[in-house]
């Protein structure tokens, strides 16, 4: 291919128009753990797989889906690393921007300064990209919002979102099950059966992770325990 | 002693006015009194928490610039901070390191100790060698139990059962002292405060307007925003005044048509295109 020349240095174009590193970054999104965000009406739940590399591992100590402001919280795919420096850059903007303008930042407007920041690593020397996709949920005044931000540093809002290993079945299964009129509830049992659908092995409270926020504007991971209440459930 | 004066900051102290001081002294001229900093703001610990308090009068030399402004600043769901000094100040100092607390919160998932806070303000206070000029009451309950700090401007702290600061602290100290005394209830913690409060507001100029009180208890903080009142402003009639047509003695009139300048012209040129 002629691209692979060009493949190396991610500040310069292929003749093909396409920055490869950008590729390769989403092949590494696309062989991350998978991860899926729903965008109900009255509010929105991201849920991931939490296959750890060992038994051995205590499961406690991990967690995915993290907090960014009391009302916006993001799980990823990829390289759980990146994902880091990404939570804790948004999370100071955050913080800069109350500071400043002494109102919560609206989703839109973090979703935009955290993209920034990944396609800055796009177009400068010496870096590479972020190997992670994000999805952003959030309430605020404009109601639930849900988006995906990409290693590119492009962002997109969703109705309903996956990205990760198994993302066109997990993507099929969701174009089929989703409603506009979805309730919090429904969407919650919806995600579960999405992450079912191409999961390896028993799936339980321990080996997923599931974030929801609601009308109440508070972000919240569910414990293992409620996971396994809606897991019961939806059997 | 600082001596405020409006030098540019040229790095380390500027000695150009002490010879023309002290020339001043020797001819019996005085050195301009210090400015108080107008406030009454209090703390204490009783036997479930800690209670805040504060007066809502603010001043710019001897003038009352709001007669309601808010003294007792959110730093953390647990940890409030009464400040004293210039507003500008506290504000910017309490509201710095409520941010930084918050983000501390997230990378830890834990909730804030007061003695976090009040190494940040200690640490920020103390690099500006008392250049911003605030005094604070830092108190709050977190897992070790309830905390009560001062922090002084040049960034010292003490830790306290009570505490009082600002230009009414004495009138408040005296409350304090014949009053307080060990496992409080919450209702008479807030009465002490309150009373304090009162003393600073009556008794000092800087101090005035209403009680703002803070109680904050393990899992619960109220922010009771004026629970005292006991200065309300006498209203002008809201019925307003009426003036009748002959209430007014009238000694004279003279009347002065206005006489018209403007002049009409026909068959003008019409307006060009």
């Amino acid at each position: 291919m002629g691209d692979s020349q060009y493949s190396f240095s991610l500040t310069t174009f292929s003749p093909s128009g396409k920055l490869v590193q950008i590729e390769h970054a989403l092949q590494a999104v696309g062989s991350g753990q998978t991860s899926l965000g729903i965008k109900a009406a009255n509010g929105v739940v991201v849920a991931t797989e939490k296959k750890l590399p060992s038994i051995l591992v205590d499961e406690t100590s991990v967690q995915k889906i993290q907090l960014m402001t009391p009302n916006i919280g993001v799980v990823y795919s990829g390289m759980g690393p990146d994902s880091r420096v990404l939570v804790r850059k948004s999370r100071k903007q955050a913080q800069q921007y109350f500071r400043l303008y002494k109102e919560p930042i609206p989703i839109t407007q973090l979703v935009r300064e955290t993209a920034a920041v990944m396609q800055e690593f796009t177009q400068s020397g010496g870096v590479r990209p972020f190997g992670v996709s994000l999805l952003i949920a959030g309430y605020d005044d404009n109601g639930p919002q849900l988006y995906q931000v990409d290693p590119s540093g492009s962002y997109f809002s969703w109705k309903a979102s996956a990205m990760g290993k198994n993302v066109s079945n997990a993507k099929t299964f969701l174009e089929k099950r989703y409603t506009e009129d979805m309730e919090l509830e429904d969407a919650i049992h919806t995600a579960i059966l999405t992450l079912k659908e191409g999961f390896e092995g028993q799936i339980s409270g321990k080996n997923i992770e599931i974030g929801i926020i609601g009308a109440d504007r508070k972000f919240r991971v569910l414990s293992s325990s409620e996971i396994d209440d809606y897991l019961a459930e939806v059997e | 002693m600082v001596k405020m004066t409006d030098l540019p900051t040229k790095g380390g102290f500027s000695f150009d006015l002490c010879t023309r001081n002290q020339m001043l002294l020797d001819k019996g001229v005085q050195m301009p009194p210090f400015r108080k900093t107008g406030t009454t703001i209090v703390g204490l610990v009783f036997q479930d928490g800690v209670v805040l308090g504060a007066d809502t009068r603010a001043t710019e030399g001897p003038i009352v610039a709001d007669k309601n402004c808010e003294k007792i600043h959110f730093m953390a769901p647990n940890i409030y901070c009464c400040g004293a000094g210039t507003a500008a100040d506290t504000e910017a100092v309490t509201d710095m390191v409520s941010s930084q607390l918050q983000l501390h919160r997230y990378a830890t998932g834990r909730e804030s100790r007061v003695v976090t806070a009040l190494t940040l303000l200690k640490s920020h206070l103390f690099s500006y060698q008392g250049h911003v000029s605030a005094a604070l009451v830092l108190g709050g309950v977190d897992v070790t139990g309830p905390h009560l700090h001062t922090v002084y401007p040049h960034g010292s702290t003490d830790t306290l059962p009570f505490a009082t600061m600002g230009s009414g602290s004495l009138a408040a100290m005296s409350v304090f002292e014949s009053k307080y005394r060990e496992g409080l209830t919450r209702e008479e913690g807030i009465e002490l405060v309150a009373e304090a409060i009162c003393a600073g507001i009556f008794n000092d100029l800087g101090s005035g307007s209403n009680v703002d009180v803070c109680v904050i208890t393990k899992g619960q903080t109220e922010y009771l925003r004026n629970y005292q009142l006991p200065n309300p402003r006498t209203y002008i009639s809201s019925k307003g005044y009426s003036f009748v047509k002959g209430q007014t003695e009238v000694l004279s009139t003279k009347i002065t048509p206005i006489q018209s300048k403007v002049q009409t012209v026909e068959g003008g040129d019409a307006m060009e295109e």
